[in-house]
């Protein structure tokens, strides 16, 4: 069952086109890359995704909902979250309660309740604190929760949005690369992470990243954007012989280049 | 060089360079034209169906003949705040163009040229020279002097209070900027109170010549009322249409200019193209501050009297007038004085009369102000000329 | 001589052994106690007006700061901060009646400080226009208990000062709908555009203020309104009962200095609740990035209506009980100014930062309502000796300057403020197993936590 289709999204700013209708669909439990040339629209394409831009064109289903148009608080309450491409944590609040402001949406503690302190709000205070815990030790940060998010390595800082999109009990998560700016070690890591998102979480994943040997070994379908249209869609195979793509990656002659290495 | 042999098409380039030329400087003044002539006849337009509507309303005067009585003067009422608030709000836009700050002290900037020229008024009579001056000549001097006071220490307020905190979080400039509203109010008030000036200073100037009366309107029995401007409201106009001209033929022609508008596209690369950005920021506040400090001058020339807190609402409304025209846009300050300076004179003018002076005019054109500024941010936020930019995540 | 050399070379050791030993076992409680009873005894032996008794309050109020901040129990504290506010600040009242209005003014800012700080401190919007909702609360008590009532309800006679009481609700109430109101559609602006706008809202209040005596007679406009109702005065028995007599004018003073002791408290219960929940991290995380915090679920413009809202009604309460302690409020009262000084309290003290805040309000009121005045007449004194000091110099005249070199010195050198809020408040509530009973306080708390990771 496809868990979110994105059908003939388009985006503009102005006279940009930065998204030109794309279509994706997502299966239920899979994990999809959407690569593609800096300034391909890949970035955009999640914005309207989460919500923050409303799309020019198009409609995107989400477990059978109609979610265009909708806020992203609104969207992520409905199951979808996402992490950023330049890093955007709470930088004053500490580690642990950045994972907790992504709780906001499964938590339901209201004004009176917590001025009065009920019963209901401590348990649930309490049951939030636990499973806070229970994140940051999912991407090894506990020994980590009381530092100050903006004095994280920046590799922890990766995970720790991770644990901070997961907070929120999503259905999908959407990875901006995930693995940006990091060293081969962490970057195995990081690949690790996101397959026990799905394989211990049973979340659905797509991500953008440049680092193909990421994209290769853990993606099981592929979206290729360039100059903010879909230039090619499949297995991990298909796209990595496909010659378009290539040219896009690579330019026209490197292409042609290519093509010949695949025939000879 | 073979001179001779391009002279034809340096002349056509000459040509073109001047057409250009021309457009650059005075298509923004065509804009601000049109808006003006706009304003007035929409709004003339307005207020003389509303008096139609509501004639049965009085019997103690005919409403229609009242309206348009004092439709001439409300116009140019309408001018000179149109004017005095496109050229503070050029102020505002042009540091909201370079650094997306809103400088809050500008209206104390404004309010010191203001100051400048009272000071120099006064000099001069205590030395005599004011009823001699040549009233033309007095007028220069003292935009001149408000100009350069006002520039010098818009930079200088940059320097000390606004540059340390380039790259902190918005809200902290903003607030270090109200601290130096506050101060520069104070020590205005300090200095003014302790040179014999007092807290409500007298602004002196040379007999500036009689009002000039332009029309003879009739009206019933045959008698005629004058329609005039004063001639303060006409230097007033006249000063400012030469600053504006003046600072579109520096923003548009000039290197210098070039240099402003690239920093306010894009700081960074403008940096690495070589240019001095820090250079460039202190003289925007220059030329922003030199602006505030003639319309200081232009205003407390026309109203006589002034005391250190009269930056605050001119200020208040200078911004309400960027923010309107698109805030960062040129043209669009002008353009969004005129139009606010139109509408207040208007509601000032014809509140009272269309409520039996339930209303009074006055008081309530202060909220039209704001309520527009509302108005504006909440369904176009990038204001009448504005583009709109989706903010990059 | 010699151990100079010494202290040269390692005075931060000398300190800390210093702060250890004042620190450990019993002898923070006796320095403090000692403390106390010096200033109590100073206070009530000599109960006069001048520069000495100033500093003597200064040193009094200095004293509930490091009682905040000492290494003793929550019991302690709690008892001897009790003792001095309830007994010692009320009896020193009753002896010399201008300092504890002071304090009662200072904690009626404090009370109000608090709520523009869950605006600006907490959810980070800069509200300009805070001065308007304490405004509508002033004039909401001002119009039911005064004649003007009658202007606009024909026939209705002026409530009795007993519905003041209900009027604190009412004030809440009217306060939180006027920042819903004002709110609702300013709060999709950015954060330097809601400023400005905030600042135009404040400005049309007092503008109304001012217009509103016609075509109906609401606000008296710029005379304002006067004879304003106060509640009714049920102590006296008390202090009969102990033997004491007291003026109405003296019993009032006690009245209001309870009544906002009262509310600051229960304010910084309500702030300091709503800070540690769900709601407060949700203001917390917009404050920091609003586009990461939409994107985590939060819905923006409902919270940050509520951060308005919660900030208002303070203000509208503290607006009535302002206006009955006053007896007279007119526009004036509510300009920007006002605004400008509560939030500079708010970031002297440190946005975001609960004692913060209060700290910051009691020294701008104290700086504004008896230090510069002080100085002042201590200055026009000297002067008369022939003291050479320029006639124009009187600091007391000097407000705005103040406030300002306040905000860009807060703004350059100390943006967090003078006591910033406590980033690891998760640890000390709910994370870390119970700590000793002796170490159950702030500082023990945050340390053991501290080593306990390390
Ligand atoms: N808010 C915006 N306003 C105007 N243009 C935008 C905006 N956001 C993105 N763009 C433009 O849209 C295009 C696509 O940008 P986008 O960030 O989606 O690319 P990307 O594929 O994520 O690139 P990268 O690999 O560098 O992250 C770019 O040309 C960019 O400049
Ligand atoms: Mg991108």
């Amino acid at each position: 069952m496809a868990l979110l289709e994105a059908k003939h999204i388009t985006k503009q700013f102005g006279g940009l086109t930065a998204v030109n209708d794309v279509s994706l669909t997502v299966e239920a439990g899979s994990i999809v890359s959407v690569i593609g040339p800096n300034g391909a629209g890949k970035t955009t394409f999640f914005n309207v995704l989460t919500g923050i831009y409303k799309p020019t064109k198009g409609t995107i289903i989400f477990d059978g909902k109609d979610i265009t148009g909708l806020r992203p608080d609104q969207i992520t309450a409905l199951g979808i979250c996402r992490t950023f491409q330049n890093i955007r944590l709470f930088n004053a609040m500490t580690v642990l309660e950045n994972v907790l402001v992504g709780m906001h949406t499964r938590l339901h503690a209201g004004l009176w309740q917590i001025l009065f302190g009920t019963p209901s709000v401590r348990a649930e205070e309490r049951a939030s604190l636990e499973r806070a815990r229970e994140l940051l030790r999912f991407v090894n940060l506990d020994h980590q929760r009381n530092q100050l998010a903006r004095n994280l390595p920046y590799g922890d800082q990766r995970r720790l949005e991770i644990a901070r999109a997961l907070a929120s009990s999503p259905k999908l998560i959407l990875l901006d690369e995930p693995t940006a700016g990091m060293n081969p070690q962490e970057t195995a890591e990081a690949t690790n992470l996101i397959r026990r998102l799905r394989d211990e979480l049973g979340i659905t994943v797509v991500l953008i990243e440049h680092d193909m040997r990421v994209v290769m070994t853990i993606s099981e379908r592929i979206t290729v954007l360039d100059y903010g249209t879909k230039i090619a869609e499949g297995l991990p195979e298909e796209i990595r012989s496909n010659p378009r793509v290539i040219e896009a990656y690579l330019g026209k002659g490197a292409a042609a280049h290519g093509v010949e290495r695949v025939e000879g | 060089m073979a001179v001779e042999a391009t002279t034809g098409a340096e002349l056509i380039l000459t040509r073109r360079s001047f057409r250009s030329f021309m457009s650059e400087v005075f298509g923004p003044l065509l804009q601000v034209f049109l808006f003006v002539v706009g304003s007035a006849v929409a709004l003339g337009g307005v207020v003389i169906l509303l008096a139609v509507v509501l004639r049965g309303t009085r019997e103690d005067i005919d409403l229609l003949q009242g309206t348009i009585t004092i439709l001439p003067q409300v116009i140019v009422d309408g001018l000179v705040r149109g004017f005095l608030y496109a050229t503070i709000a050029l102020g505002y836009t042009m540091v909201y163009g370079v650094l997306e700050f809103i400088n809050f002290a500008h209206g104390e900037i404004f309010m010191v040229g203001a100051f400048v020229g009272a000071f120099f008024g006064a000099a001069l009579a205590s030395s005599g020279m004011l009823t001699t001056i040549n009233p033309i000549l007095f007028v220069i001097a003292a935009v001149l002097l408000g100009m350069a006071v006002s520039g010098l220490l818009a930079m200088s307020v940059e320097r000390i209070a606004y540059r340390p905190l380039r790259n902190a979080p918005r809200l902290v400039p903003l607030i270090s900027a109200i601290g130096v509203s506050l101060v520069l109010q104070d020590v205005m008030r300090m200095i003014a109170v302790n040179t014999g000036l007092g807290f409500n200073a007298q602004f002196r100037t040379p007999d500036l010549g009689q009002p000039l009366v332009l029309a003879h309107m009739p009206i019933a029995d045959e008698r005629t009322i004058p329609v005039s401007v004063d001639s303060r409201s006409l230097i007033f106009i006249v000063v400012a249409i030469l600053m504006l001209i003046g600072l579109n033929y520096l923003v548009n022609i000039t290197k210098l200019g070039t240099a402003i508008r690239a920093v306010a596209q894009d700081r960074p690369t403008a940096s690495l193209m070589g240019i001095d950005v820090n250079r460039v920021i202190a003289i925007t506040f220059l030329i922003g501050g030199a602006l505030g400090g003639a319309a200081g001058i232009l205003f407390g020339m026309r109203v006589g009297t002034i005391n250190p807190y009269v930056g605050f609402l001119p200020g208040l409304k200078a911004f309400t007038a960027a923010v309107l025209g698109g805030i960062g846009n040129i043209t669009g300050a002008m353009v969004g004085g005129i139009v606010l300076g139109f509408l207040e004179a208007f509601v000032a003018s014809y509140l009272s009369l269309f409520t039996r002076g339930q209303f009074s005019g006055a008081s309530y054109a202060d909220i039209v102000a704001f309520s527009i500024l509302i108005l504006i941010l909440i369904f176009r936020p990038s204001g009448l000329l504005g583009e709109v930019v989706a903010q990059k995540v | 001589m010699a151990t100079d050399n010494r202290q040269v070379d390692q005075p931060a050791s000398l300190w800390t052994q210093l702060r250890t030993m004042a620190g450990r076992g019993p002898a923070p409680y006796v320095l403090i106690l000692a403390y106390a009873a010096i200033v109590s005894a100073l206070l009530l032996v000599n109960p006069t007006t001048g520069l000495g008794t100033d500093m003597v309050v200064v040193l009094f109020l200095l004293l509930m700061f490091v009682i905040y901040r000492a290494p003793t129990i929550l019991a302690f504290k709690l008892t001897l901060g009790t003792i001095l506010l309830a007994v010692v600040m009320p009896v020193f009242g009753v002896l010399n009646p201008f300092y504890i209005d002071v304090v009662t003014k200072a904690g009626m800012f404090a009370a109000l400080a608090l709520g523009l700080n869950v605006v600006v401190g907490f959810a980070g919007l800069l509200d300009l226009g805070y001065v308007a909702f304490f405004a509508v609360g002033a004039y909401l008590w001002g119009i039911f208990s005064t004649p003007q009532i009658s202007n606009i309800v024909s026939g209705m006679e002026p409530l009795h000062g007993s519905w003041f009481w209900l009027f604190l609700a009412i004030g809440l109430a009217v306060g939180a709908f006027f920042g819903v109101l004002l709110g609702l559609p300013v709060l999709r602006l950015r954060g330097d555009y809601l400023a400005i706008v905030t600042l135009g809202l404040g400005e049309v209040i007092r503008v109304l203020a001012t217009n509103l005596d016609r075509p109906i007679n609401i606000t008296n406009g710029a005379q304002g309104i006067k004879d304003i109702g106060r509640p009714p005065l049920f102590i006296e028995p008390v202090f009969q009962a102990f033997g004491i007599t007291i003026s109405q004018v003296q019993e009032y003073r006690l009245y209001f200095y309870f009544l906002v002791l009262l509310v600051l408290a229960l304010t910084v219960f309500v702030v300091h609740r709503l800070n540690n929940s769900r709601i407060g991290r949700a203001w917390t995380a917009i404050r920091e990035d609003e586009t990461a915090a939409i994107a985590m679920g939060i819905p923006l413009v409902r919270m940050k209506l509520l951060a308005f809202a919660v900030g208002a009604s303070f203000a509208g309460t503290m607006g009535v009980i302002f206006s009955a302690l006053q007896t007279f409020i007119n526009p004036p009262t509510f300009d920007l100014l006002r605004s400008i000084g509560i939030l500079s309290m708010v970031i002297l003290g440190g946005m975001g930062s609960i004692p913060g805040t209060i700290l910051g309000a009691v020294i701008v009121t104290l700086l504004d309502l008896q230090l510069l005045p002080r100085i002042a007449s201590e200055l026009a004194a000297l002067q008369r000796r022939g003291v050479p000091i320029p006639a124009w110099f009187d600091p007391a005249q000097y407000q705005r300057l103040l406030f300002g070199l306040l905000l860009i010195i807060m703004m350059i050198f100390r943006p967090e403020g003078l006591l910033p809020e406590d980033r690891r408040r998760q640890e000390l509530h709910h994370d870390e197993p119970e700590p000793a009973p002796v170490s159950k306080t702030v500082k023990p708390a945050a340390e053991s936590a501290q080593s306990a990771e390390g």
